[in-house]
Parts: C-alpha cells; sequence; structure tokens
C-alpha cells in the first residue's frame, strides 16, 4: 500500500487484552470520578463513553454496540440511575461512531475530537430526553458541560491508548544485518 | 463431516454478524424494555441485584483511592482543628448525657401515665449501624449506598438517620448493599411535626437547595424561624420524635395566601459516614391509612390542581 509521507505512521496490531484492560481500567477509574465528586457533579465526563468510543472507532471487528450496552448496564447499575439509560445512550454513541468510523481515522486527534463532540452531545441527550420522559426533569446546567470535558479528553485517550501500538517495531538481534 | 473449505464457509474476515443498524435496533429496544421494567412494572430489582452484585468487588477496589485521599487529608490536617473537634465532641456529649438523664425519668413517667390513661405501650425500635459507602453519581437524584444489605436484615422503607436526626429511607435493598433516598431528593416527603405548636404537615425534598419545604401552609399559620420539626408518627415509618429538620426561611407573598417554608435539615445530608438504620415500624392499624401520605407518586405530589399561587418549586 502506498502511503502518504507525513505524519501517518504504521501502527503495530493491538493486543485484543489491551482493550480489555483499558475498559475495565477505566471502569474502574470513572468510578472513582463518580464517588470522589461524591455525585453532585452533572459536569463530569463519563470516562467509559470516550474510551469506548474509541475502541469502536479503532477496532471496530472487536468492540462493537454489544460491548457498549454491557459496559452502560455496569454504569447505570452503579449510578444507581435509571436502568437502560446509560445502555441505550452507549449503543447511540457505538453505532454513530462505527458509521463514522473510515473517515475519522485520516484526522489528526484534536480534529477528530471536533467531529465527535455532536456524537458526545447526542448519547448525553438521549439521556437527558429519557429521564425527562421519566418524569425526573433537567438534572442542571451543568450538564450541557459533560460532552466538551469528553471531547477535551479524546487526544490524551488517543495518545494514552495508542501508545503501546506505537512503540517502535522490537529489532531481532541475533540477524546479521 | 465435510471439510471446511472456503467455497462452504466464509472466512472470518467476511463474518460479521448482523449489521451495526440491526445491532442497535435490537438493543436498544433491550434497554427501553429494561426502563419500562425499572420504572413502570418495578421488575428491573433482580437484574440490578445481580449486576450490584457482580460490581460489589470493583466498586471496593475503585473506592480505595478515595478512601486513601480522605484518610491522608485527616492525617495532614493540624492539630488545632483535632483538638477543636474534641472539644467540641465533648460539650455536645455532655450535653446529650445530660437530656438522655431526663429522658429515663420522662419514659418511665410516660409509661405510667400510659398505664393510668390505658393506652397502648409506646414502640422500641431496633436499629443497627451502618457505614456510607459513597453518594450516587445519578445527578437527578439525591441517594446514598451503605454497606449493609439484605444479608444484615435491611428492609426496605426503614428509616435512616444520622447523629444529628433523619438522614432518609432504604429504598433498594442488594445483598451486600442498600441504597437511602435522602430526604432532600425531589420524590421523597416526611410527615413532620412542628414541636412548638403541635401542628403536622409534610416537608418536601427540594434537591436543588438541599433543603426541605412545607406545602400548602396557609400565610396565617403559626411558624416562625427556628421551630424544630420532627417526625410525627402518623406514617407508620418513622418512629415518632426523631429531629427532621429546623425552620430556615417563611415567605409569605402577597394575595397568595399561602406560605413557602424552607427547612434545613438536622441531618448531615452531604458528608455523614456513619448512619443508623432503624428497623420499620409496623403498625398494621395506621398502614393502610397512611401509607399513601409516605411514599406519594411523583405525579400526584407534582399535581398543580389545588391552583397554589407563589408555590412554584424552583427550577
Amino acid at each position: 500500500m502506498i502511503m502518504p509521507a507525513g505524519h501517518q505512521q504504521l501502527l503495530l496490531p493491538v493486543r485484543p487484552w489491551f482493550i480489555w484492560f483499558s475498559l475495565l481500567l477505566t471502569l474502574l477509574l470513572d468510578m472513582t470520578l463518580n464517588m470522589g465528586l461524591s455525585g453532585r457533579s452533572a459536569w463530569a465526563p463519563e470516562l467509559v463513553a470516550v474510551v469506548l468510543l474509541f475502541w469502536v472507532v479503532h477496532e471496530p471487528q472487536r468492540v462493537h454496540i454489544g460491548s457498549c450496552f454491557a459496559f452502560g448496564l455496569l454504569l447505570d447499575v452503579h449510578q444507581s440511575a435509571l436502568l437502560g439509560q446509560h445502555a441505550l445512550a452507549f449503543c447511540a454513541l457505538g453505532y454513530l461512531g462505527s458509521r463514522l468510523e473510515r473517515r475519522l481515522l485520516w484526522f489528526s486527534a484534536p480534529t477528530q475530537a471536533l467531529q465527535l463532540l455532536p456524537l458526545l452531545f447526542a448519547a448525553h441527550a438521549l439521556q437527558w430526553l429519557v429521564r425527562l420522559l421519566a418524569g425526573n426533569g433537567w438534572p442542571d446546567w451543568a450538564a450541557l458541560l459533560a460532552p466538551l470535558t469528553e471531547t477535551v479528553l479524546w487526544p490524551l485517550a488517543d495518545w494514552l491508548l495508542l501508545a503501546p501500538q506505537r512503540q517502535p517495531h522490537d529489532p531481532d538481534d541475533s540477524r546479521p544485518l | 463431516m465435510a471439510k471446511a473449505t472456503v467455497d462452504r464457509t466464509a472466512p472470518s474476515l467476511f463474518r460479521q454478524g448482523l449489521s451495526p443498524l440491526s445491532k442497535l435496533l435490537l438493543l436498544g429496544a433491550l434497554s427501553v424494555l429494561l426502563m419500562v421494567l425499572d420504572t413502570r412494572l418495578r421488575l428491573g430489582a433482580p437484574v440490578r441485584a445481580a449486576i450490584a452484585t457482580a460490581l460489589t468487588p470493583l466498586q471496593s477496589l475503585a473506592l480505595a483511592p478515595v478512601r486513601a485521599l480522605q484518610l491522608g487529608g485527616g492525617y495532614f490536617a493540624s492539630l488545632q482543628t483535632a483538638q477543636q473537634e474534641a472539644i467540641s465532641a465533648r460539650t455536645e456529649l455532655t450535653r446529650q448525657a445530660q437530656r438522655a438523664a431526663q429522658v429515663e425519668h420522662l419514659s418511665q413517667e410516660n409509661r405510667e401515665l400510659r398505664a393510668l390513661l390505658g393506652m397502648r405501650e409506646r414502640l422500641s425500635v431496633k436499629a443497627q449501624g451502618a457505614e456510607v459507602l459513597y453518594d450516587a453519581a445519578d445527578p437527578y437524584t439525591r441517594k446514598l449506598v451503605i454497606d449493609r444489605g439484605e444479608t444484615h436484615d435491611i428492609a426496605p422503607g426503614s428509616p435512616v438517620m444520622d447523629g444529628y436526626g433523619v438522614l432518609g429511607q432504604v429504598t433498594r435493598v442488594y445483598p451486600l448493599a442498600s441504597e437511602v433516598t435522602l430526604l432532600t431528593d425531589r420524590d421523597q416527603a416526611i410527615p413532620v411535626l412542628n414541636t412548638r405548636t403541635g401542628q403536622r404537615s409534610v416537608a418536601y425534598g427540594q434537591p436543588r437547595l438541599g433543603l426541605l419545604e412545607l406545602r400548602f401552609v396557609a400565610a396565617s399559620t403559626d411558624v416562625e424561624v427556628g421551630d424544630l420539626l420532627t417526625t410525627s408518627a402518623v406514617d407508620g415509618v418513622y418512629p415518632p420524635g426523631l429531629p427532621v429538620a429546623r425552620v430556615a426561611s417563611i415567605e409569605r407573598q402577597g394575595e397568595g395566601g399561602y406560605a413557602r417554608v424552607l427547612c434545613q435539615p438536622m441531618a448531615h445530608t452531604e458528608h455523614s459516614l456513619q448512619l443508623l438504620v432503624l428497623a420499620p415500624l409496623s403498625n398494621p392499624l395506621l398502614d393502610e391509612h397512611v401509607k399513601p401520605l409516605v411514599q406519594p407518586r411523583p405525579a400526584a405530589s407534582r399535581a398543580t390542581k389545588h391552583g397554589r399561587p407563589g408555590q412554584e418549586a424552583p427550577r
């Protein structure tokens, strides 16, 4: 394949265990964040949503909507929110992510983040709508900041989660040349 | 057995299962079904309990850094703060010891008077201690999760209090943990008694302000800032006489006819750690009449059919 000269770097293949390890670690981090902020902060980013979206975009063969649903359900129970609220939002996010995936990877990380902002906003808007229909009203105006904080975290996620694949190919020392 | 050749089965590259759109529709429908089960039919409890139990080890792992931070913060707090806290705790203890001494005498007197009047004995309430694990992260509700559950005989509906007053009510019970809805939650209501005037009313949660509100209080009612409200025991859930809130502000709007009374909860709703879970009173006589008052349906409690000008809750 002919690669354009420039910023594009050939990545090593991803290790499957790393995907699930990073998702689990993010779930733990998300829980710690939730519990540390004592549950009164609607602006806090859903770290799990960012990492799920990342893997849906980068590894659509391995992480798909089913995983999004499962992680959403876990978050629902952990946050004692409406059962299925996060699951629905993450499914929609996963679907939209998989639609964008072919185009998105041609851009740099900050541009990707900008393009993903509407997706993240839609996922949150779906949750607001569902809770409104369930009769819980509007959480807080700070909730509008949540998609923004998630967007800001995208380049960081890109850097951290692709770091193992960016490592230089280990050379074979026993080879004569 | 037929050999798996390229012309019989597709290579894994082309085997992709359902298309993303059909997956989305399927799982979206499943989520909506779960929501309906959870809200309308109240059948989401087993799913929730199973997932919550599976999540417990993960949660305790995730809680470790939070606890470490809290402990570390306490460790580096100055000696002066610690001494001040010790002094205030001792003062509080002395004050309560004096009251406790009175209680012995008063309960003796009460028993004798009740015997004279031929009334029933006051019920004594079982209680057990519990520790707060974390505040639930859902920004729509005000809930806590405590470390006692079904295995510790926690019953749904049990009143919960901290060292200062009533904090809320157990609303969901998992095998190893329970959810406590705070009094300041939007859909929570508690019948109260004004100890100065003996007037009964119902206090509703005001989550935005972190306060309680007395609704439908006529502007001419005798309420003063600083009045203590206690549980009135008409609900058959909360034992009588527990401190609930203190009246913080009263606004009497011109033509309204109703006063807006806001009360500060006595319990520390924001950062309490040690709680007491009481067994709910089971008074079959009261139950059938007064149960609807305790947990009003959200729709009923939000109805504005009485036309209460100037009574709009702040959004």
